[in-house]
């Protein structure tokens, strides 16, 4: 097993090796990836479609929003998957008391945590509201904010943790998440567009047909950001007390 | 109304998951009401959606997402949904088997996931909701992104089945995620050489510029045939699927057993087709056509002798899908349009064969208590209708007259003919032949059974069962999806000339 898993390693290997000798020499702007007719329409006419400077956004919340959102869904499926699988609803050993040792962390760790989590959470909801301009976004908040709560638990205890963001909370979170995301282009469908096409929106936001693209890129940032906070931390939570949620690390 | 039904197709389920997974907790009863009517409307626009490709001139619907129009000098910005009849048609099969194994689950989800009912029925939705996307999708990274969507679902779903679920759903993720990879791979290097990711404008770009010859685009296609058949389990990649197919949750199991891997050699025959074309796929500078025949021809063979060896009926019936795998590829592969339309027909005909069968297996598991076909005896008498269902679906694998199976045959030996390959005709006819030992070795002992047997088995202890004739029936919920699918394998026989020029006019125009 162990030569064929080698005769199948190096096969493969060479097949990468073969595919390079025709590539784009490394950094070339002329190649087609950087060049072709639609990088160069991204590079060249995404701030006047869609008003937005950050053209990375632009391509991941608007010419493929219909990625992102799946994208998104993908994450919401590790998250309801990880419950479906681990969750353990028979409730916690009677025999052993988890909740005593779920004191959390030592008094220094506390004190730490206490000082820098407002400040990680600011940081990560400007993360989310500044995606559209500069470099960030609902994914990146969303793990920022997600592991603010991670922190807490591990400084506080899960229990602690839980009373703020409780598991039923958690779930309400990811679907509304997904559910703005979705709804929102649903919303571009009623108005008489396509599935995600935000420049009908401009009959119901301020500004023209460009700036409703980029408010309604924002919109669906804060829908990812909504998502990913919430699995990030029922993962956490899940995978660090195998499916009983009572108790911490 | 009628343009936006591709997207309506796959906007149902998806709130109907989120609707689950809200409500469930709560009210746990209605998850199986929610998901039956959020897959009865996607199923109902699927129909309509094969209505209006086939009514209108136009034959294909093209979906921009976001409407973007193609802005950059006539290429694609957007994301496209590309909706042919071929689509229309497995978009269908998906939703309605979807539908269908809804009603199955009613009493099976509480019985076999207690207390996660909400969870699986979230996830299945979600499962119908990316193969679908996958079938109508026109982006060739969209695709991978939904074949991430149907990978994840279907981990959760399969490890939620008994213990021995969890390992086979752990290789297969090992398996799943080595696929996945090396279709992504494959993706990279298309988009590196030709800048796009639209599969027309993939197609057009090698073809302005001439790739065809280039190393890169030659290793691109191999990482994506790779991929699709690590995911559609052929023949020496096909390891992950037995255990994992028979140790899910049996409603599971009902549904990825048809679907999965068809819905994996769409992608495969999209992919030869429309994102390569039919010169560079079939064309005599590369050796690979013999080979994967070959392939496919072993694949074949050993699938049904794999079937043959086991006794275990959940077992056979997945080495029974391996060996239809390499029907489908061998089929996609002969060069003519015989063969691929042969293959795609197999692809609906061998969906509602094997729904047919993993129901009724699958009912015949939880009566008898025991899946080796030994426990099997004088089935006939004990659960009639069951096994008229369970008798239909086997003719059809076997391959008998007006069942869709024995057509599905017919074109793909046609095809195998026209092209030459008589291995490839050899290995069908031996697998038909196959199929008919194991399948009339289990008709022997559930028709005549061990006679001596019978007072035994009548006798009033047997509580569930009806003193008078000693049937021991299951609830309709689980008999009505039975005959809908077994309904459907003569149904898709007795249509088989109309489908199959629908088809062969879809796939002629990308043959020539």
């Amino acid at each position: 097993m162990k030569v064929f898993g080698l005769v199948a390693v190096f096969v493969v290997g060479l097949l990468l090796l073969s595919a390079t000798q025709d590539f784009p020499s490394w950094g070339n702007p002329r190649s087609a990836a950087s060049d072709g007719e639609v990088s160069s329409f991204y590079i060249e006419k995404t701030e006047a479609v869609t008003k937005v400077p950050n053209m990375v956004t632009a391509v991941l919340a608007d010419f493929r929003g219909y990625d992102t959102m799946f994208e998104t869904v993908v994450i919401f499926i590790a998250g309801i998957g990880i419950i479906a699988v681990l969750r353990n609803f028979e409730g916690s050993d009677s025999s052993i008391d988890y909740d005593n040792d779920d004191n959390g962390a030592g008094l220094l760790a506390r004190f730490t945590c206490s000082l820098i989590l407002p400040f990680i959470q600011i940081f990560a909801l400007y993360v989310v509201a500044h995606g559209h301009h500069s470099p960030g976004g609902g994914f990146q908040g969303g793990v920022m904010l997600g592991a603010s709560y991670i922190l807490l638990a591990l400084a506080f205890g899960l229990s602690k943790a839980k009373r703020i963001f409780s598991e039923r909370r958690t779930m309400i979170f990811a679907v509304v998440g997904i559910f703005i995301y979705v709804g929102w282009g649903v919303l571009c469908l009623l108005l008489g567009g396509e599935f995600l096409n935000y420049s009908v929106l401009d009959s119901i936001l301020p500004g023209d047909a460009m700036m409703a693209r980029s408010y309604s890129m924002l919109v669906v940032e804060i829908g990812v950001a909504f998502t990913v906070t919430a699995i990030m931390f029922s993962m956490y939570s899940n995978l660090s007390t195998r499916g009983r949620l009572s108790k911490g690390l | 109304m009628t343009e936006h039904f591709p997207i309506l197709i796959l906007l149902v389920p998806l709130f109907g998951a989120l609707i689950v997974v809200l409500l469930g907790r709560e009210r746990p009863e209605q998850c199986w009401v929610t998901s039956l009517v959020s897959l009865g409307i996607s199923s109902i626009i699927s129909l309509f959606t094969i209505i209006v490709v086939f009514s209108d001139k136009v034959q294909t619907i093209r979906y921009r997402m976001g409407g973007w129009e193609p802005e950059a000098n006539g290429y694609e910005v957007g994301i496209e949904l590309r909706v042919d009849i071929l689509a229309a048609l497995v978009v269908f099969a998906v939703t309605f088997v979807g539908f269908v194994n809804t009603i199955y689950s009613k009493t099976r989800a509480e019985a076999e996931v207690q207390g996660k009912v909400p969870f699986f029925y979230a996830l299945i939705q979600l499962l119908i909701v990316g193969l679908c996307g996958i079938v109508m999708t026109n982006d060739a990274f969209n695709l991978y992104v939904l074949i991430e969507i149907t990978s994840l679902t279907s981990y959760a779903l399969i490890a939620m089945g008994n213990r021995r679920a969890v390992l086979s759903s752990f290789n297969y993720v090992i398996m799943g995620t080595i696929g996945a990879s090396f279709y992504l791979l494959g993706v990279g290097y298309l988009y590196i050489k030709t800048g796009t990711l639209n599969i027309d404008d993939i197609r057009m770009v090698l073809g302005n510029d001439n790739l065809w010859e280039h190393q890169s685009i030659v290793v691109a296609f191999i990482f994506i045939m790779l991929g699709v058949w690590t995911k559609m389990a052929f023949f020496p990649l096909h390891g992950w699927l037995p255990n994992a197919y028979a140790y899910a949750p049996s409603m599971t199991g009902t549904f990825m057993a048809p679907l999965m891997t068809k819905v994996m050699v769409y992608v495969m025959i999209r992919v030869m087709l429309w994102l390569f074309g039919y010169e560079f796929v079939y064309s005599g500078q590369h050796v690979w056509k013999e080979l994967i025949i070959w392939m496919s021809v072993l694949a074949i063979v050993a699938g049904s002798l794999l079937a043959l060896a086991r006794t275990d009926i959940k077992k056979m019936l997945t080495y029974l899908i391996v060996a239809e795998v390499g029907y489908m590829v061998g089929g996609a592969w002969l060069g003519n349009v015989t063969g691929q339309a042969g293959a795609f027909y197999h692809i609906l005909s061998d969906a509602a064969m094997t729904f047919c069968l993993f129901i009724a297996a699958s009912i015949i598991v939880l009566r008898v208590g025991d899946s080796r076909v030994n426990a099997f005896d004088n089935l006939f008498r004990k659960m009639p209708l069951t096994m008229i269902g369970f008798t239909v679906g086997a003719l059809s694998m076997i391959g008998l007259p007006p069942t869709c199976g024995f057509f599905s045959k017919w074109y793909l030996i046609s095809g195998g003919i026209e092209a030459g390959q008589w291995e490839y005709v050899c290995a069908l006819i031996f697998s038909s032949l196959v199929n008919a030992i194991i399948f009339f070795r289990i008709f022997e002992r559930a028709y005549f059974g061990k006679i001596a047997g019978v007072k035994e088995d009548l006798s009033p202890s047997d509580s569930d069962a009806n003193p008078d004739t000693g049937i021991k029936e299951v609830p309709w919920s689980m008999l009505v999806p039975l005959f809908i699918a077994s309904g459907f394998v003569l149904l898709l026989g007795i249509m088989n000339r109309t489908l199959f020029e629908w088809i062969q006019t879809a796939l002629e125009v990308m043959n020539t």
